[in-house]
């Protein structure tokens, strides 16, 4: 196993630029996901590191050795990709053992690591399958113990999960997680999923339109998103974020949305007569009992996801939505009056946290 | 009901079919027919088109393979065609690799010149061409030739190739350079074979154009030794005593091998060999 470092890293595609100026620092044994809408240049990334594609500018060491001279095979990386791209010749067992016999591995320990692989992911009995009879799960498996069996100095997974349906996904994810621990490996995992991003990274790093946005804990990044981007792509539903005006009324800063104002949302009073964005967590709003001074919103609409229902209100000319209480009854056209913690409140200067 | 449906389906899928069929394939019976039949035959009754199996008369093969050299063509052709064939499905196949997954200054150019050349048509090509092997003095030679059909059918299997591995999804070779290929290794170990339809296509193109090829054998080739089959088709039709028979038996040998080798190569044409490699 290996350590990651990614120095620099530019690469555009004729005029569009894919990343800019990309750093990274992934630890031996680490699991980092690369987080990000699609497009961001994720992928891009993992390809880079990788040595499919090459860099424009910048460079990728494993365990701070530069590796960016060396042919994707000499640098001894394992990859899993969306598209599985399992070789559809070969029998499971060819796929699972291909790697190993390319790199002169003997005949008696790629049949023992085959064996080891294909029992950690359940596939013994497929063996001997092409990959046309396989169903969409067990060719994801396939793809991961292709990885797995080869014991390389780093795994790297292309939105591995993204074919499979939700309950296989869910599965497939703990299982992964379990996998990684057992084996100790440097994973760095491309999604475009927070709940895969948050489930399995020890790292997250947040990713749009080729810049990386946040690096840090699945916990940091939720709790205190470094900017705009970051707060409005982690959550579901979406932060509430709003854009306005800090005010001074009788000496304390306000904020003055479109339609509305805040007080007492934990501004410092050095943001005076600044424009500023404040987000707000769906969950991070209560309905305060009346009577309440707090600020009113009424209700539009109440949406059900199952395990929560989230209220869909209007807070002056914007929408607004919290997560209701578990014993609400509330209906379409009641005004109800807002507690917001002002611990809880994002507040963004020319879209950066502060 | 049933015989009703069948009975319109009669009428306009399978007689259309059969006449089509009669229409093709009747000169193709009269070759066949004719070459089993002595001259006097021949001569003596022309409008029967009937066989009688028990009369069949093998002596006009015998004539022409072994009195008037026809071993030597058919062993002449044999050999053009095959090592064309191999020429031109090595190099279609690394040409074709290199313009569809490698960057490369002139990639663009290259890609259209593949076209360009192809549509010269090879009446307005064998003149200069025949000039200038006289003067080279190689012009009486069947490795000429085969260097000439080369030209002719190394565009269109690079064309067939370079659309195939364009459809051929790029990360089942990142996944092979991943897990140790050199580029070389990945085309050898996991492009070839599942182009194998791709690459029998071409190989059945090139040989029938090798193999059924005139022109360019009527104007180089001079000495009997180095005459293809078609070349001595030809010699054997102006010959003075121009036997029906004999020029039916060679049009015969002529025709056969074309039709066993695309017969050999059909079940490889099959489409889908990459099934099972995706998602799907």
């Amino acid at each position: 196993m290996a350590s990651l470092t990614v120095k620099g890293i530019t690469k555009a595609f004729g005029k569009i630029r894919a990343l800019a100026d990309v750093d990274l620092d992934v630890e031996d044994g680490e699991f980092c996901v690369l987080l990000g809408p699609s497009g961001c240049g994720k992928s891009t990334l993992l390809n880079i590191i990788a040595g499919l594609i090459p860099q424009d500018q910048g460079s990728v060491l494993f365990s701070g050795r530069p590796v960016d001279h060396l042919a994707p095979r000499e640098r001894d990386v394992a990859m899993v990709f969306q598209s599985y791209a399992l070789y559809p010749h070969m029998t499971v067992a060819e796929n699972l053992g291909f790697g190993l016999r390319m790199h002169g591995v003997p005949r008696p320990v790629i049949r023992e690591r085959l064996q080891e692989a294909a029992q950690l992911l359940g596939i013994e009995d497929l063996l001997q399958r092409k990959p046309r009879e396989l169903s969409g799960g067990q060719r994801q498996r396939v793809a991961m113990g292709r990885a797995l069996v080869r014991r390389p100095n780093l795994f790297l997974l292309d939105e591995p999960l993204s074919n499979l349906d939700a309950r296989l996904r869910a599965n497939v994810r703990i299982e992964l997680k379990r996998i990684h621990r057992q084996i100790k490996g440097t994973f760095v995992y491309v999604t475009h999923d927070q709940v895969e991003a948050m489930t399995l990274g020890e790292k997250v790093v947040v990713m749009g339109e080729g810049k990386m946005h946040q690096i840090g804990t699945p916990e940091a990044i939720y709790s205190s998103p470094a900017n705009r981007f970051v707060a409005t792509f982690i959550g579901s539903p979406e932060m509430n974020v709003y854009e306005g005006k800090v005010v001074n009324k009788d000496g304390v800063p306000c904020f003055q949305g479109a339609g509305f104002f805040l007080t007492e949302v934990g501004l410092q009073p050095d943001l005076a007569e600044k424009e500023v964005e404040l987000g707000i967590r769906p969950e991070d709003i209560a309905i305060a009992h009346e009577p309440a001074t707090g600020p009113r919103a009424t209700v539009e609409m109440i949406s059900n996801t199952g395990s929560e229902r989230y209220i869909h209100a209007r807070l002056g000319n914007e929408p607004l939505t919290l997560l209701a209480p578990k014993d609400t009854a509330l209906q379409p056209g009641r005004v109800i009056s807002l507690d917001i913690d002002p611990a809880k409140v994002h507040i963004f200067y020319r879209g950066r946290r502060i | 009901m049933v015989g009703e449906r069948f009975g319109s389906k009669l009428v306009k899928f399978y007689i259309p079919l059969i006449l089509y069929l009669v229409f093709l394939l009747f000169p193709f019976y009269w070759m066949v027919v004719s070459s089993f039949k002595p001259l006097e035959e021949l001569l003596m009754d022309p409008a029967n088109l009937g066989l009688d199996i028990r009369r069949i008369d093998f002596r006009a093969y015998y004539e022409v393979l072994f009195e008037h050299g026809f071993i030597r063509y058919i062993s002449n052709s044999v050999y053009v065609s095959i090592i064309t064939v191999l020429f031109s499905v090595t190099l279609a196949t690394v040409g074709g690799y290199a313009a569809t997954r490698l960057r490369f200054r002139g990639r663009a150019f290259m890609s259209y010149s593949i076209l360009v050349i192809y549509m010269f048509p090879a009446i307005v090509l064998v003149i200069p061409l025949y000039v200038v092997f006289s003067h080279m003095g190689l012009r009486d030679s069947i490795h000429v030739l085969m260097l000439v059909y080369l030209a002719q059918t190394l565009p269109v299997a690079l064309y067939m190739l370079r659309s195939y591995f364009q459809n051929l999804p790029v990360e089942i070779e990142y996944a092979g350079m991943t897990d140790g290929c050199s580029r070389l290794g990945v085309i050898w170990r996991i492009v070839i074979p599942l182009s194998a339809p791709a690459l029998a296509s071409v190989a059945l193109y090139t040989f029938m154009i090798a193999w059924n090829e005139f022109l360019f054998a009527f104007m180089f080739l001079d000495t009997p030794e180095k005459f293809t089959l078609s070349r001595g088709v030809v010699q054997l039709a102006g010959s003075v005593h121009l036997s029906k028979q004999l020029v039916m038996a060679a049009s015969v040998m002529v025709t056969i091998p074309i039709l066993v080798v695309f017969l050999l190569f059909e079940r490889h044409l099959v489409r889908g060999l990459t099934a099972g490699a995706m998602k799907g």
